[in-house]
C-alpha cells in the first residue's frame, strides 16, 4: 500500500506541475488552453535530444529543456492566444486544440512516432521499514511541495503575484489601475508553460515518451482544474494530489478503471459544486 | 481652449440595439459634469466607451486633443482618465492597503518599487505616503490592514473612490457612486466630492438627481442612447423634454 501511496503522490505531483498553467490561463483570461500540453510534450522531446547530448547529466538536460520551452510559449501566447482574449470559449477551444494537433504532427515530423525509452535518472531505492521505494519518485513529490511553497510566496509576497491575484478576481478592474494585464498574463503564461515542461521532463523517465503523451494527459489535467477550482492555486495542489491518489488506489485494484475513476470524482464534484464557464 | 474630453458622433451598437447614438459630449479641464437618464439610456455604455472597455461602432474620442479612440483602458488611465464602476469594483482577495498599493506602483516606474520584485519594500518605503493620503481622504486609514471582503458596501465604495484618487487623474468618471449607500454614507461621498472637485474634472452618472445638482456645473440628460439636453443643471431640469423623459406626459398634464 505504501508503494501505491508514493505512486499516487508522484502522479499527483506531475498533474500539479502541468495544471498550474491551465488553471491560471482560464482564471485570468478565460481561455481553455489545449495547446498547454504541447509545451509539456516539447519539454519532454527537448529532454530526449539534450539527454543524448549531455549523457549522464539529467539535471542539466532537464533544466535546458524547460528553459527552451519559455520562448516557444511566448510565441504561442503573443501570436495566437492573445488574439483569443474575449472570444467565446468554443473559439478558444477550437483554436488551441488546432495548435495542439499541429504541434503533435510537427513533433512526429522532427522526432518520429516511435516511443523513446528513458530510464530513471537516479536509479536507486530507499529502504525503509522493509520497503523499497524509488528515490526518484520521492524527489518528484518533494519538488512539487517546494514548488507549492514557492508559488504561495510568489503570489503573496511579490508585486507580480499580487497583480495576478487581482486579475484572477477582476481583470477589467486591474486595467482600471493603469496596469497592462496582458503583459502580466504573458509572464504567467510562460511560467505555466515552463512548469508544464518541468512536469513533462520529470514524468518522462517513469512513463513512455510519444507524440501523443500531451493529449493523453490533457483530460486528466482539466479534471484537476475543475475539481480544484479554476484559478485556485491551493485548490489545484490539493486536487492534483487527491486525484493522483484516486488513480493510484483504483489502479491497484482495477487498473483499467484508474482514469475513469478520476472523471467519476470530477462528475460528483460538478454535481455538488457546478462551475460557471 | 482644448476640451479635456470630447466625443464626436460616438456610437455603440450591440447587434440591433443602438446603446449610444451619435453622442457629442465635451468636458473642460476642472469641470464637474453630471449625466442622468432613465435605466438603459446608455449612460454606463458611454462611460465604457470613454474608458476604453468597449470599442465604439462609430465616432471618435479625444483626450486633451489627442485621439484615444483605439487606445486600451490602461493607457487611458496613464493619460489621466480614472473611473469607478456601477457595481463597486475592488479586490476582495487583497487587503485595503494592497488595493491602494497596486494603484500606486505604476507611478513609481523609475523608482525602486518596480525594480523590487517583492511587495514588502514598496509597502514600507516607496508608496506609503501616497496610499495613506488616499485612505485618509476617505476615512479608511484605520482599516488599511483589513481584508477588503470584510468591508461594508459603503466602505468598499469609498475604497474604490480612494483608488481613483490615488491614480492622480485629470478626470475621474464616477458611475453611480451613491447607489446602494445609506443616507449617512451618501453624505460622506458627497462631502468627498466637494473636497476633491477643485483638483480635477469629474463626470458623475447618478440616478439620485437631487443629490448631485448642487455639485455639478453641467448636466447632460441621456435618453435612448442620445443626449436629450445639456447645460446648466437648473435649466436642464426645467426643460419640458427632460421632465417628460423622467415623469412622462402625466407630469406635463398636471402642470398645465
Amino acid at each position: 500500500m505504501i508503494h501505491t501511496i508514493v505512486y499516487g503522490f508522484t502522479i499527483g505531483a506531475i498533474l500539479y506541475f502541468i495544471t498550474i498553467g491551465l488553471s491560471l490561463t482560464f482564471g485570468m483570461m478565460r481561455v481553455i488552453n489545449f495547446a498547454h500540453t504541447l509545451t509539456y510534450t516539447i519539454g519532454v522531446y527537448m529532454l530526449v535530444s539534450l539527454g543524448a547530448l549531455f549523457k549522464g547529466y539529467f539535471v542539466i538536460a532537464a533544466m535546458i529543456a524547460v528553459v527552451v520551452v519559455i520562448p516557444i510559449s511566448y510565441l504561442i501566447e503573443r501570436f495566437i492566444i492573445r488574439r483569443l482574449y474575449g472570444e467565446s470559449l468554443d473559439h478558444t477551444f477550437i483554436a488551441t486544440f488546432a495548435i495542439a494537433l499541429i504541434g503533435v504532427d510537427t513533433i512526429k515530423w522532427i522526432w518520429g512516432v516511435r516511443p523513446y525509452p528513458l530510464s530513471d535518472p537516479i536509479g536507486e531505492y530507499l529502504m525503509i521499514w522493509g520497503l523499497t521505494l524509488p528515490i526518484y519518485r520521492i524527489v518528484i513529490v518533494m519538488i512539487a511541495i517546494l514548488l507549492f511553497i514557492g508559488l504561495e510566496l510568489f503570489f503573496r509576497k511579490s508585486i507580480v503575484g499580487k497583480i495576478v491575484v487581482a486579475a484572477l478576481e477582476d481583470k477589467d478592474g486591474v486595467g482600471c489601475l493603469g496596469i497592462d494585464v496582458d503583459h502580466y498574463f504573458s509572464i504567467v503564461f510562460m511560467m505555466g508553460s515552463a512548469l508544464a515542461a518541468l512536469g513533462g521532463v520529470l514524468y518522462a523517465p517513469i512513463s513512455s515518451v510519444h507524440p501523443y503523451m500531451g493529449l493523453s494527459i490533457l483530460l486528466l489535467c482539466f479534471a484537476v482544474v475543475i475539481v480544484g477550482g479554476m484559478g485556485n492555486l491551493r485548490g489545484t495542489f490539493v486536487s492534483a494530489l487527491a486525484l493522483g491518489m484516486v488513480m493510484a488506489v483504483t489502479a491497484r485494484y482495477w487498473s483499467q478503471g484508474a482514469e475513469t475513476m478520476v472523471f467519476i470524482v470530477m462528475a460528483i464534484v460538478l454535481i455538488f459544486r457546478p462551475i460557471d464557464i | 481652449m482644448v476640451d479635456l474630453i470630447s466625443t464626436q458622433d460616438l456610437t455603440k451598437r450591440f447587434d440591433g440595439l443602438v446603446a449610444v447614438n451619435q453622442v457629442n459630449f465635451s468636458l473642460q479641464e476642472g469641470q464637474v459634469a453630471g449625466i442622468i437618464g432613465p435605466n438603459g439610456s446608455g449612460k454606463t455604455t458611454l462611460f465604457n466607451l470613454l474608458s476604453g472597455f468597449f470599442p465604439p461602432s462609430a465616432g471618435r474620442i479625444t483626450f486633451c486633443g489627442k485621439d484615444i479612440t483605439k487606445i486600451p483602458p490602461h493607457k487611458r488611465v496613464e493619460m489621466g482618465m480614472a473611473r469607478t464602476f456601477q457595481l463597486v469594483s475592488v479586490f476582495d482577495s487583497l487587503t485595503v492597503w494592497e488595493n491602494l498599493v497596486l494603484s500606486t506602483i505604476r507611478f513609481k516606474r523609475d523608482q525602486q518599487s518596480v525594480q523590487s520584485f517583492f511587495f514588502a519594500p514598496a509597502r514600507k518605503r516607496i508608496v506609503v505616503d501616497d496610499c495613506l493620503k488616499s485612505l485618509e481622504s476617505v476615512g479608511l486609514e484605520k482599516k488599511a490592514s483589513a481584508r477588503t471582503s470584510e468591508l461594508s458596501y459603503g466602505e468598499k465604495r469609498m475604497l474604490e473612490i480612494a483608488i481613483g484618487l490615488s491614480l492622480k487623474p485629470r478626470v475621474l468618471l464616477l458611475d453611480e457612486p451613491l447607489s446602494g449607500l445609506s443616507d449617512h454614507e451618501i453624505g460622506g461621498v458627497l462631502d468627498l466630492i466637494h473636497r476633491v472637485r477643485e483638483n480635477f474634472a469629474l463626470v458623475i452618472i447618478e440616478h439620485k438627481i437631487s443629490k448631485i445638482v448642487s455639485v455639478v456645473k453641467k448636466l447632460s440628460v441621456m435618453n435612448e442612447g442620445k443626449i436629450l439636453c445639456e447645460g446648466d443643471p437648473e435649466k436642464v431640469l426645467r426643460d419640458p423634454a427632460v421632465r417628460e423623459c423622467y415623469w412622462g406626459k402625466e407630469e406635463e398634464n398636471c402642470s398645465t
